[in-house]
């Protein structure tokens, strides 16, 4: 791919999302701030690409420059999402509110049930030889966690990845962007819909979810309207169902087509922690973010100004050689990997405890029981932009042996 | 050896008290505290390991 995409359509294209590292390796080399007049789908007017780590992780980390309000793209909203789309420093309130809820120790607390779901999941396929990881683990096993985190029903499931695909990739043809919004407002106004009907449920009765925490739960003495629940919730149903799935996918990929490195990790699981952060940095399944810039800034050189939009490629970022040693190999043992799979500055990951521990747990279940898999044959894998989940993930693994 | 936090650069990624529970551990929010300011040699490669881990470079190591 040419190292100076005319439009935004290559640089999100799917082909791109197989292995996106050539490509944002000529960025970084060649035009590390890339001006494009537009962008599908991201609103209108130019919009400035960055690709270098450093001027990745200044932009993580200067919000008064790099602004989170109204940067997103659609995704079918009426009011900006919480916190994701909040700048400090009322953002700070809302993820004091929040943070606790996704601590390590709240995490530590959810550990045996994620295992057992795992393991429950596993077993469901692993008389077969084979199955569309997935379909029947990827999908499931993230999301079965977030329901019942959230106090949501599990029967609910299909709507709920519905709802989340028609937000994030909506069936229309590409050059289609009026179906793609009209698509993202209905969904969206069946999400609000939805959630109004389920707070009046816990304003009635309390449960011990996460739904009735966000209702009783207080910010400085006082607590959330029914519109910043229902603003948080909405972010909730796209960052719990589509991120760990997309992870799964993309390592057991890699995975199923790298046996040495699988073999290292079943052979040594204490090997897990280091390359589940290895394997992220990786892969870096959401591949950027965006901002919208509030003061003017030069970076490398190019003058960015106040009111253009931005993407920061974290993808690009985190195979960047500048910061990475051997960035294009994977070292399970790596010793600096700072790494922004998780994003970074205050809008850092909120579940990024929760999804860092159902990686480990999903890989360490998987191979203690199934120790040997790999694609099946003649499959060919199709890695979807934004952010990479690969549908259908087709595996084949000898059964009996345990 | 010491290292300290800075804690208006922490955003609480946890590389730290993943890679050295002796010495970091995680506040009630997922935040870095340290445990131990003072830096024993059996564990000064993981704290190093940890510095080079913080993406947000809120680590330092006073020597
Ligand atoms: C491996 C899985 C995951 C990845 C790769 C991931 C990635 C990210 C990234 C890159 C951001 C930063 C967005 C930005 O700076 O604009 C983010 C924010 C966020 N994520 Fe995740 N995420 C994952 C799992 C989860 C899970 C499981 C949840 C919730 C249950 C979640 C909830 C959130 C929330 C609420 C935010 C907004 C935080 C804020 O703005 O303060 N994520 N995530
Ligand atoms: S790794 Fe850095 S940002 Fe993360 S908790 Fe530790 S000190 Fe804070």
């Amino acid at each position: 791919m040419a190292a100076e995409p005319a439009s935004g359509a290559g640089l999100f294209g799917a082909d791109l999302a197989a292995d996106p590292r050539p490509t944002f390796a000529e960025l970084r080399k060649g035009s590390p701030v890339l001006r494009l007049p537009d962008l599908q789908g991201f609103g209108d007017g130019g919009v400035v690409i960055l690709s270098r780590y450093e001027d990745v992780h200044f932009a993580l980390r200067h919000p008064e420059v790099f602004s989170s309000t109204e940067a997103a793209v659609d995704i079918g909203q009426d009011r900006p999402l919480i916190p994701l789309q909040v700048d400090p420093p009322d953002h700070a309130g809302y993820r004091r509110l929040l943070d606790p809820h996704f601590s390590p120790r709240a995490v530590n607390g959810m550990e045996g049930a994620v295992r057992e779901l795992a393991a429950e999941l596993i077993e469901g396929f692993a008389a077969r030889g084979r199955c569309d990881f997935h379909a029947e683990f990827a999908t499931p096993f993230p999301a079965t966690i977030f329901l019942r985190l959230m106090g949501l029903p599990m029967e609910e499931l299909p709507m709920f990845l519905r709802w989340r695909d028609g937000i994030i990739r909506p069936q229309v043809d590409p050059s289609d962007l009026d179906g793609a919004r009209t698509v993202r407002k209905q969904t969206g106004q069946e999400i609000y819909a939805f959630f109004d009907a389920v707070i009046d449920d816990r304003l009635a009765s309390p449960q011990d979810d996460l739904m009735t925490a966000f209702l009783t739960d207080e910010i400085e003495g006082r607590r959330l309207s029914r519109d910043e629940v229902l603003d948080m919730c909405y972010l909730f149903i796209l960052g719990g169902l589509d991120t760990v799935t997309a992870s799964l996918d993309c390592l057991i990929a890699r995975l199923a087509q790298h046996p040495e490195e699988r073999q290292r990790l079943v052979d040594d699981p204490s090997l897990i922690d280091g390359a589940v952060e290895e394997l992220l940095r990786f892969e870096t399944p959401v591949m950027g973010v965006p901002r919208l810039v509030v003061a003017d800034v030069t970076l490398d050189g190019v003058e960015v100004k106040a009111g253009e939009r931005a993407i920061l490629l974290l993808h690009s970022a985190d195979t960047d050689e500048a910061e990475f040693d051997g960035a294009d190999e994977v070292d399970f043992g790596r010793e600096r990997n700072r790494h922004f799979a998780f994003g970074g500055g205050p809008h850092r990951c909120l579940g990024s405890h929760l999804a860092r521990r159902e990686l480990k747990v999903a890989l360490e279940e998987l191979h203690r029981r199934i120790p040997e898999y790999s694609l099946a044959p003649g499959a060919e894998l199709s890695y979807s932009p934004g952010i990479r989940q690969v549908d259908p993930l087709p595996i084949v693994f000898p059964v009996g042996a345990r | 050896m010491r290292v300290v936090v800075d804690p208006d650069k922490c955003v609480g990624h946890g590389r730290c008290y993943a890679l050295a529970p002796d010495v970091f551990e995680p506040d009630d929010d997922g935040y870095c505290m340290v445990r131990h300011y003072e830096v024993w040699p059996a564990v000064a490669e993981l704290v190093r390991r940890a510095v080079a881990n913080c993406p947000e470079e809120a680590l330092t190591i006073e020597d």
